[in-house]
């Protein structure tokens, strides 16, 4: 099977998460997975940020991008779950809304494109379960993350709702938790590993958003976990550059790691921390790469 | 959380409300709940809503349009599709909520100090502008100018990013941005 798929990277990997794409890129090179950057592409639209503002607009966005990944005749991939929900649902709603699919194809004409339908957007995730394979992502591991406590936050979007996202079950998902187990390291249960983290409040309602986030940060922490490991660079954001901020917030310490899953696979290929972007996390990870030399 | 305390009589019923809203794309089965309330129990945002997601949804069928429309919940929706996911009628909430942040935003309803308001517009704006997000400015659009506890907090994450190379110096534009740009002028005036 060729692993070769068009690539939509979204706004966050060009600025805040260039490392989940660093490191995205790194470990598709070990496994053989060919990431073709869309041309051009635009903005997702962002779950409801431009919908709630005018939908139609919102769904020729989505619908822009899906046409030129039906042009290069390829699944269309992401890291993002925010930009994997969002263009996912364009497509459903496409294939539901005969009004809206007149509208959307009348302004793609006017721009010399085209879109029938037939993109699949996939989760970078759903990808390495399902097309790699999970021994495929084991095999490849030079030294195993032993003794390593991993919880797994899965969030929003990436699961939910299942008939939009649907590789991985909505209430009780296992893809990160099985690739944690696939590297060696143990899989840490905790409560908060499928409640939403606030990131679409972060901009706006700060407070809302922080409350959100801390119980889940506590949450895995009280759990012993010695990282979270998340797939968007949304959740990121909220738990690892925003942790500063909940800690002064509620007078707690947290000093937990936030690593992006694809950065996590980086080290159990033996990959420089360096070359996975680890350096730019904002909470420190040198007390980790010390425990992983260590055993 | 407020309860449902207030009186309904008729004066501030509109009968046509729940029916304008089953006909926007989230509203279609509305009237199909049955007030089980598995949103609000799965809602992860409902601590700083003022009505749950279930009593807004009582409310549409009410004919409760001003008090929905200005209330809280619609803006502190997340869209974290936990309520939905578990709706045993299939209304799709979060949707609904933006049906109702369109409603709200197009009549007086929205409160002026709602920054989520001016948020979706923003967002638009920039996306109309470039093509992609470029979330310093989005900030700096939003960012309240009173508040100074705010202002400090984000001087501070903006260098701690700075640091961190997470921000950018200029936004990147597309090269389709005049494209975008029509339709999104044409997709106003028929919107």
């Amino acid at each position: 099977m060729e692993l070769k798929y068009a690539f939509f990277p979204g706004c966050s990997l060009h600025a805040s998460a260039e490392e989940y794409r660093m490191s995205c890129d790194r470990i598709s090179e070990v496994l053989g997975i060919d990431l073709v950057e869309l041309d051009d592409w635009n903005c997702c639209s962002s779950i409801d940020a431009v919908y709630a503002y005018n939908p139609e607009f919102s769904i020729f966005l989505s619908a822009r991008n899906l046409s030129i990944a039906e042009k290069m005749g390829m699944d269309l991939v992401t890291l993002c779950s925010a930009c994997f929900f969002t263009l996912s649902r364009a497509n459903r709603l496409l294939s539901e809304d005969k009004r809206l699919r007149n509208n959307v194809d009348k302004a793609l004409k006017s721009i010399g494109l085209k879109y029938d339908g037939k993109v699949k957007v996939r989760h970078y995730l759903d990808v390495l379960i399902n097309d790699v394979g999970l021994s495929r992502v084991s095999e490849n591991v030079k030294s195993p993350l032993k003794g390593l406590k991993v919880a797994s936050y899965y969030g929003c979007l990436l699961i939910r709702p299942p008939e939009i996202t649907g590789f991985d079950d909505p209430e009780h998902p296992r893809s990160m938790d099985d690739i944690v187990r696939a590297l060696g390291a143990d899989s840490v249960d905790y409560i908060d590993r499928i409640r939403c983290c606030g990131a679409s409040l972060m901009v706006t309602k700060e407070n809302v958003a922080m409350e959100m986030t801390k119980n889940i940060l506590l949450n895995a922490k009280d759990a012993g976990a010695d990282c979270i490991i998340t797939p968007c660079p949304m959740c990121h954001f909220n738990l690892d550059a925003r942790q500063h901020d909940i800690e002064s917030r509620y007078g707690v310490e947290i000093n937990l790691p936030v690593l992006y899953f694809t950065q996590l696979i980086g080290l159990a290929y033996s990959l420089e921390p360096e070359k996975l972007g680890l350096n730019r996390n904002c909470v420190s990870v040198e007390d980790l790469l010390k425990k992983l030399k260590s055993t | 959380m407020k309860s449902l305390e207030f009186k309904v009589t008729p004066e501030v019923r509109d009968d046509s409300f729940v029916k304008e809203i089953a006909k926007m794309r989230g509203g279609e089965n509305v009237l199909d709940c049955i007030q089980c309330g598995v949103c609000s129990g799965s809602c992860h945002a409902r601590f700083a809503m003022d009505y749950t997601p279930m009593q807004i949804i009582k409310m549409i069928h009410l004919g409760l349009k001003e008090k929905v429309l200005s209330s809280r919940t619609i803006w502190i929706c997340a869209s974290c599709y936990a309520c939905a996911t578990r709706c045993p009628r299939n209304i799709d909430i979060p949707l609904l909520m933006s049906a109702l942040k369109q409603m709200s935003m197009k009549s007086a309803s929205v409160s002026e100090g709602e920054v989520k308001a001016r948020f979706h517009k923003d967002f638009t704006e920039i996306i109309r502008k470039y093509g992609r997000i470029y979330e310093p400015e989005l900030k700096m659009r939003l960012i309240s100018k009173t508040d100074l506890g705010e202002i400090y907090r984000n001087t501070l994450l903006a260098l701690r990013l700075w640091r961190r190379g997470k921000i950018k110096v200029h936004p990147v534009r597309i090269k389709g941005i005049e494209d975008l740009s029509r339709i999104f002028e044409s997709s106003l005036k028929e919107g």
